[in-house]
């Protein structure tokens, strides 16, 4: 009795272990597995990309900008390229994709400012709280790294490593490889989030149009205030400033700035307030953000910090995190006049 | 600390491996030391909460006990300290912002303070199992335990700690105080309940969830869209919440111990009686033995047993969470049990068996009915609910058809394995469960293959966005 229900346990694991290597004989049917490495191969296997946005750094170039602003709808929803332009006396070039996230900003910075080898008075980057020591924030958004990135990102691939180098992720890249899971990922989930798009549309043309137009359907335009702002809250846990800054992309982009002669300031944007007050910041986030500035000056960088700035009342914000339009406007106002203090 | 990581599969592995080379005592330390680990992983201050509540529980039993002519009084301080904390932590703000608006609509701009710590997850199932120790105990039909390791292993159990299924104290602590052997048929039962749990997880709930954030996402859904994602939604709180379910019990096989059933696959309903008798089983039959049945349950006529319907369904919405919508879904489930008791007085409906061609009607109607609580339990805004419902199909475009088919079919497509289940389940009730040892070698090499193709489908579909599980904000 004993030894039949062992084995039916070791059936049932044999199972669950053996039956997922199928998935390595699938995928050598499927053309997907001979594409080309990825650029962060400690994030992905082989994979199609979005091709890099190669004219970004020639319209630059042309355009020899007095300041560049790096960021998501953070920056976006801040900063008016015009008014600051107007208000500056230089030229503001925005580098702006919503929804980015630092590895992006970096290489942004690396791949077209630094590339067009133009010499802004400033580099601007807007961010949230811990955003700018986990390199993972966002870095599955591909569609927007892809345009930044070079066919070889070795050092931002190496922080990336640094940062998923942990048991969790070590043990689960493992299962990935030995099962082939992520190649497999690459033609079945396609066919798994697109079938009914066929059954709907058997012809690829209209199926195009109508996945399209499904993917603006559910653009920011249309989403509820709270849902568009991305409120997505600071855990504790990401609020160690020592843990992460080595294995971010922070160093790389103070380094490369300082290297090209660049002067990059950071920008932590205020959160939505609450209450009336600037959001209530945990002691571990206080913390961080006070090793931030240090570590950012000590290595030729302006940190700025709007939170708790008496201007950046309730009323600036449309939803979540975001500014409204004339909130945008006073923000700029209000922007301009401290970058004015801190580069005179 | 959640299942779906691999901190729970390394504890979990370690402490089943540690645990099974002690004694009876030895084990239920560990238990407590594992389960407060579990709880206070993320925030150890959570365990204040968990341990005050145990001593004031096991004090006021044990009160009750020695001085039978104070049992009211020590009954008061269980009820007191265990929904003050649950109040407190849950329902401040809630009271706040609504005194707030009365304030406010009176004239009176008053500012009111604001509790701003996270709710403690898991607050409101340990409150209620705790309170069905010292509730059994004050009726007289539990004896107070004079071990205070054993309640505190009853209350804190880490399993089903955070979301359930709720156990009564003369369930669990029996099992809690007698000595367990491992058994290899059950720990294998356990496994599958665990694959199959992590499979419900990670590959159906967080796959069709995205698509339910997504629609409740969206400011100007149309009737087709909307009610696609609060398909997507149903499926995703039921594949969530007995995916919890059953690795708790799962895990709790491979400990020994035997936690009841939560769902009875509840989208088979074919009423809404029928739907409590499957839906949160465990919530449910606490709500009826400590709160509708003290209040009178069915024995003083019908207008009273309607009253007691609805308050008892008010309390198990309020008990979700401190939202109107919450209160709202919940008196929507007591008037459809009222209506449906009115619609039986007035026209009986003949005795039918388990599957028949009445079944196959009034599921489908049961099922949209319950989707339409499902919109009041999701949609937060009031306003938001309003829209909602005046939403109709005439106003939408070829497009938002289309769009909202597709959503249906996506989440659909998902959610197969679930309805399969679900059918193949209702039709063989009744008949030898499979799981049990004798269940032949064919069987059990089926049941290898669907672990094998489930952990398959967890490697190459689980979603890119993993999702929390929906229970533990209750």
């Amino acid at each position: 009795m004993k030894a039949r229900a062992a084995a039916r346990l070791l059936l049932a694991a044999a199972g669950l272990l053996l039956l997922p290597l199928g998935l390595r004989a699938a995928n050598r049917r499927h053309p997907a597995a001979s594409l080309q490495p990825s650029y962060l191969p400690a994030l992905s296997g082989p994979r199609e990309r979005q091709p890099f946005e190669a004219e970004r750094v020639t319209d630059l170039a042309r355009m020899n900008p007095g300041l560049v602003v790096i960021g998501d709808s953070m920056a976006g929803s801040r900063i008016d390229p015009a008014l600051l332009t107007q208000l500056t006396g230089r030229l503001t070039a925005p580098l702006l994709y919503a929804g980015s996230g630092p590895a992006w900003w970096y290489l942004a910075l690396k791949n077209w400012v630094i590339a067009s080898g133009i010499r802004p008075r400033a580099v601007i980057v807007f961010f949230r709280d811990t955003n700018l020591t986990n390199v993972l924030f966002r870095i599955d958004a591909t569609w927007s790294l892809d345009t930044a990135a070079l066919e070889r990102e070795d050092d931002l691939n190496a922080a990336v490593a640094r940062r998923r180098g942990t048991t969790f992720y070590r043990l689960r890249d493992a299962f990935d490889r030995l099962y082939q899971a992520e190649e497999a990922r690459r033609w079945i989930e396609p066919a798994v989030s697109e079938w009914p798009a066929r059954l709907l549309f058997p012809f690829r043309r209209p199926r195009a149009a109508f996945l399209a137009q499904l993917n603006e359907r559910f653009g920011l335009e249309h989403l509820r205030p709270m849902d568009a702002a991305d409120m997505q809250a600071t855990e504790d846990r990401e609020a160690d400033f020592d843990a992460f800054v080595d294995r971010s992309q922070l160093p790389l982009m103070l380094r490369d700035a300082r290297q090209a002669g660049l002067t990059l300031v950071l920008v932590r944007v205020q959160r939505r307030p609450v209450g009336g007050r600037p959001p209530v910041q945990s002691p571990a986030l206080q913390r961080y953000v006070g090793k931030l500035k240090a570590y950012v000056e000590a290595n030729g960088g302006i940190f700025m910090d709007d939170t708790g700035d008496p201007a950046e009342t309730l009323d600036l914000y449309e939803d979540g995190d975001h500014l409204s339009r004339d909130g945008r406007r006073r923000y700029t106002e209000t922007f301009a006049a401290r970058l004015r203090q801190r580069l005179p | 600390m959640i299942f779906h990581s691999l901190d729970f599969v390394v504890f979990f592995i370690l402490v089943t491996a540690v645990y099974w080379r002690l004694r009876h005592r030895g084990q239920n330390i560990l238990l407590l030391a594992a389960s407060y680990f579990f709880y206070g992983y993320v925030h150890p201050w959570f365990l204040i909460l968990i341990a005050s509540s145990t001593v004031i529980d096991y004090l006021a039993a044990r009160g009750m006990e020695r001085h039978p002519d104070r049992r009211r009084l020590f009954m008061a301080l269980s009820i007191v300290s265990n929904f003050g904390m649950l109040g407190f932590f849950k329902y401040f703000n809630f009271f706040v912002d609504n005194l707030h608006v009365v304030l406010e609509a009176a004239g009176l701009h008053v500012g009111l303070p604001v509790l701003r710590v996270i709710l403690p997850v898991g607050i409101s199932f340990y409150t209620f199992q705790a309170m069905s120790y010292t509730v059994d105990v004050f009726r007289g039909e539990l004896r107070a335990r004079r071990s205070l390791l054993d309640v505190a292993v009853f209350i804190s159990f880490f399993p089903h700690l955070v979301a359930g299924p709720i156990q009564r104290a003369s369930y669990l602590l029996p099992q809690v105080e007698q000595a367990r052997r491992f058994s290899l048929p059950r720990a294998t039962s356990g496994f599958y309940l665990m694959v199959w749990g992590f499979f419900k997880k990670l590959v159906i709930a967080d796959n069709v969830g995205v698509i339910a954030n997504k629609v409740f996402g969206l400011n100007d859904p149309s009737f087709e869209v909307l009610w696609a994602g609060v398909f997507a939604f149903a499926i995703q709180i039921y594949a969530d919440f007995s995916a919890y379910t059953d690795i708790a019990r799962g895990s709790s096989r491979w400990l020994g111990f035997e936690l009841t059933e939560n769902f009875d696959h509840p989208y088979l309903a074919r009423n809404p009686a029928d739907f409590w008798r499957r839906w949160n089983i465990s919530l449910s039959t606490w709500f009826r033995d400590y709160v509708y049945i003290p209040l009178g349950g069915s024995r003083a006529g019908e207008g009273t047993w309607a009253r007691n319907v609805l308050i008892t369904f008010l309390l198990s919405g309020l008990w979700h969470g401190a939202s109107w919508n919450y209160v709202l879904w919940g008196l929507y489930h007591g008037v459809l049990l009222v209506l449906t008791r009115a619609h039986e007085i007035l026209r009986p409906a003949p005795r039918v068996s388990r599957v028949s061609y009445r079944a196959v009607l009034q599921i489908p109607v049961m099922f949209a009915l319950t989707l339409v609580g499902w919109l009041l339990f999701r949609e937060t805004e009031l306003s938001a609910i309003v829209r909602d419902l005046k939403l109709m199909p005439w106003h939408s475009s070829a497009f938002e058809r289309q769009a909202g088919l597709y959503l249906f079919l996506l989440a659909f497509g998902y959610s197969v394995p679930l309805w399969a289940q679900s059918v193949w389940v209702e039709l063989h009730r009744g008949k030898t469960r499979s799981d049990e040892p004798e269940a032949g070698w064919g069987i059990a090499v089926l049941k290898a293959v669907a672990c094998g193709a489930a952990f398959t489908a967890i490697l190459v579909l689980r979603s890119r966005t993993s999702l929390d599980f929906i229970y533990f904000q209750f």
